[in-house]
């Protein structure tokens, strides 16, 4: 589709758009601080003493998360689209998303009136999000083999049984409805060090193997016979592309809740830019998915609101995931038109 | 290409399931020969090709690939050796001429899938081969049928391999584009010393371009030579159940034999 050297200009060019992203992230907020002191503070030369506690302490950890979710998600998606052989496949058909949301209801209902659960939920989800992609992988794996067809049916198919068991739980306690609705919809706010520190060893662990299976990923592609004929051993491989897709997106789940329409976004816009070839769809669906999602949470974070319950003028942040699912879905319908005849 | 000891099947047993396709097989090939298996559907013949690149197991009996045991080897080593070009194959929408041709160094590069210099070459000399290089950038579904088939050759060539399997290469093809595939794959076999095998249903085909034609029926194999033996007036009634006649090619003095069915005389 595109030559080396256009591919080369694109990747480049979403790069620095994270980059950029990434510092207004980081300016923005109640109190607004111009991209140079941004920097100047980021470089440890701060030219104001507070704008070091706000950027590094208080807003980093946020930027960050948004740049790895993104990076995680988009590349999770791209991956699972070609193990599925689908270009509706997204992360959550992974089965970590429900799975992490049904362990999260499940610890909120079951210590509700006890002390608050503190910093202990992100670890409740990501056990929750690994058992759910497992649950997917087992239950569709028929005499060791996965078939893409199967593979996806079974993920409907848990993620509906997974999705039921969370209602029931819900409307048994409905005192945890609350705190639960923003892991249902994902969001960044008042994501601190410790939810880096979560996410990062999925991250460094991931992105590097998912990135590393592209060649794998390009031999998934072609009709199985041809795949095996080259000398890839197809069942191993989709086990593997799978693993990578679920321990990606549950790295993600467990620090933003189920962030959706990232990584189904993020890698139709790769194959539409960049065409077939997973060694330019990978990387270009991770950096898309960076640049989506630190847009969508800067629009989050600029457009709070005030919830009705509380008296104060008290006012939070929209989740970054009804963002994405407002301004997203017509983008990526204007992508699709444009790309699939 | 180097010297390399032709695939060989003994007392192959092979099937899906319950169902068994292959029946104590024995067949030898010899180098850069181009060799046509014929036989009537659900013969055997494809699974006679699956079997020789372990794209299915054999259920007893042995296949040897340069003289050892081909369940002794890994599936890039296969590779390596035995290139195949299924019957109907796909690729993902997109997917450019020369990025399809590039996964046939898959067998050869390491974790990082750098080409390097050979398989640079490899590609090259494959798209060159096949008259494809105009094309090398065009997606793959924007290829008419002919060309398409050319770059799945291609993509086998690039493998590198000294063994070609190719099952019913010029089917969905219209005339034109199933002698060009079939002189181009001719072509490899001399140029390169290729040994080739073919899949094919045109059994004039099978006359005009094979060097032997193997004759499966009900997974055993039936006959095995050269064209003008194999392929008799006999045959064609037994294995295939039409009347047929004898004819000689005038271009190249090959004997054939023309199916002319029943009806409509």
């Amino acid at each position: 589709m595109t030559s080396a050297r256009s591919f080369a200009v694109l990747t480049l060019l979403a790069a620095l758009a994270a980059a950029v992203l990434f510092i207004l992230h980081l300016g923005l907020g109640t109190v607004w601080i111009p991209p140079d002191r941004v920097i100047l503070a980021l470089l440890d030369r701060p030219t104001d003493p507070t704008d070091l506690t706000i950027v590094r302490e208080l807003r980093l950890p946020r930027a960050i998360l948004g740049l790895l979710v993104g990076c995680m998600l988009g590349l999770s998606g791209a991956l699972l689209q070609v193990v599925m052989r689908n270009r509706l496949a997204e992360p959550g058909l992974t089965g970590v998303s429900t799975g992490g949301i049904l362990a999260a209801v499940l610890f909120l209902a079951g210590t509700w009136g006890l002390p608050p659960p503190g910093r202990l939920l992100p670890f409740v989800v990501l056990l929750g999000a690994l058992a759910g992609g497992a649950l997917v992988l087992f239950a569709s794996s028929f005499r060791g083999r996965i078939d893409p067809l199967r593979l996806i049916l079974t993920a409907v198919i848990v993620n509906a049984v997974l999705g039921s068991l969370t209602a029931i739980v819900m409307l048994r306690s409905q005192e945890a409805l609350g705190s639960i609705l923003s892991w249902l919809i994902g969001s960044l706010n008042g994501r601190v060090w410790d939810d880096v520190w979560l996410a990062l060893p999925w991250a460094a662990v991931g992105i590097p193997a998912g990135l590393l299976a592209a060649r794998a990923a390009n031999l998934l592609q072609l009709d199985d016979e041809s795949g095996r004929a080259l000398g890839l051993p197809l069942q191993p491989a989709r086990v593997a592309l799978f693993g990578l897709a679920a321990v990606l997106a549950a790295g993600a789940v467990s620090v933003s809740g189920a962030i959706a329409f990232v990584g189904l976004m993020a890698p139709n816009a790769a194959r539409a830019i960049a065409g077939a070839d997973a060694r330019r769809v990978l990387p270009l669906a991770a950096l898309i998915g960076c640049v989506l999602l630190l847009a969508a949470d800067l629009v989050a974070q600029s457009l709070s609101i005030k919830p009705p319950i509380s008296s104060s003028a008290y006012r939070v942040g929209l989740p970054v995931g009804a963002v994405l699912a407002v301004f997203g879905a017509p983008l990526l319908i204007i992508l699709l038109r444009r790309s699939i005849r | 290409m180097n010297d390399f000891e032709p695939i060989r099947l003994a007392q192959v047993s092979a099937g899906y399931g319950q169902r068994m396709v292959l029946d104590g097989l024995d067949l030898e090939l010899k180098q850069g020969t181009i060799t046509a298996i014929v036989g009537p559907n659900g013969s055997g013949k494809s699974t006679v090709i699956r079997a020789m690149a372990r794209l299915l197991p054999t259920r007893s009996g042995v296949v040897l690939l340069d003289g050892q045991d081909i369940r002794s080897f890994g599936s890039r080593g296969i590779a390596r050796l035995v290139s195949v070009l299924p019957q109907s194959p796909s690729s993902p929408p997109g997917l450019t001429v020369r990025e399809l041709v590039e996964l046939g160094r898959f067998p050869h590069t390491g974790l990082f899938g750098r080409l390097g210099a050979e398989g640079t070459l490899a590609v090259e000399s494959a798209l060159t081969l096949t008259g494809l290089t105009d094309f090398a950038e065009r997606p793959l579904d924007e290829l008419s049928g002919g060309e398409r088939q050319r770059a799945w050759v291609a993509l086998a060539l690039a493998q590198g391999a000294s063994t070609l399997l190719l099952d019913e290469p010029t089917t969905f093809l219209d005339v034109r584009h199933q002698f060009e595939v079939l002189d181009l794959v001719t072509s490899l076999c001399t140029s390169r010393g290729m040994t080739v095998v073919m899949v094919l249903h045109d059994l004039v085909h099978a006359a005009n371009y094979a060097d032997r034609v193997v004759v499966v029926d009900s997974g055993r194999i039936v006959a095995d030579g050269a064209p003008s033996a194999v392929l008799t007036v006999e045959l064609m009634r037994t294995v295939f159940g039409v009347a047929a006649k004898i004819f000689t090619n005038p271009e190249s003095g090959r004997m054939f034999c023309l199916p002319i069915g029943t009806g409509r005389s």
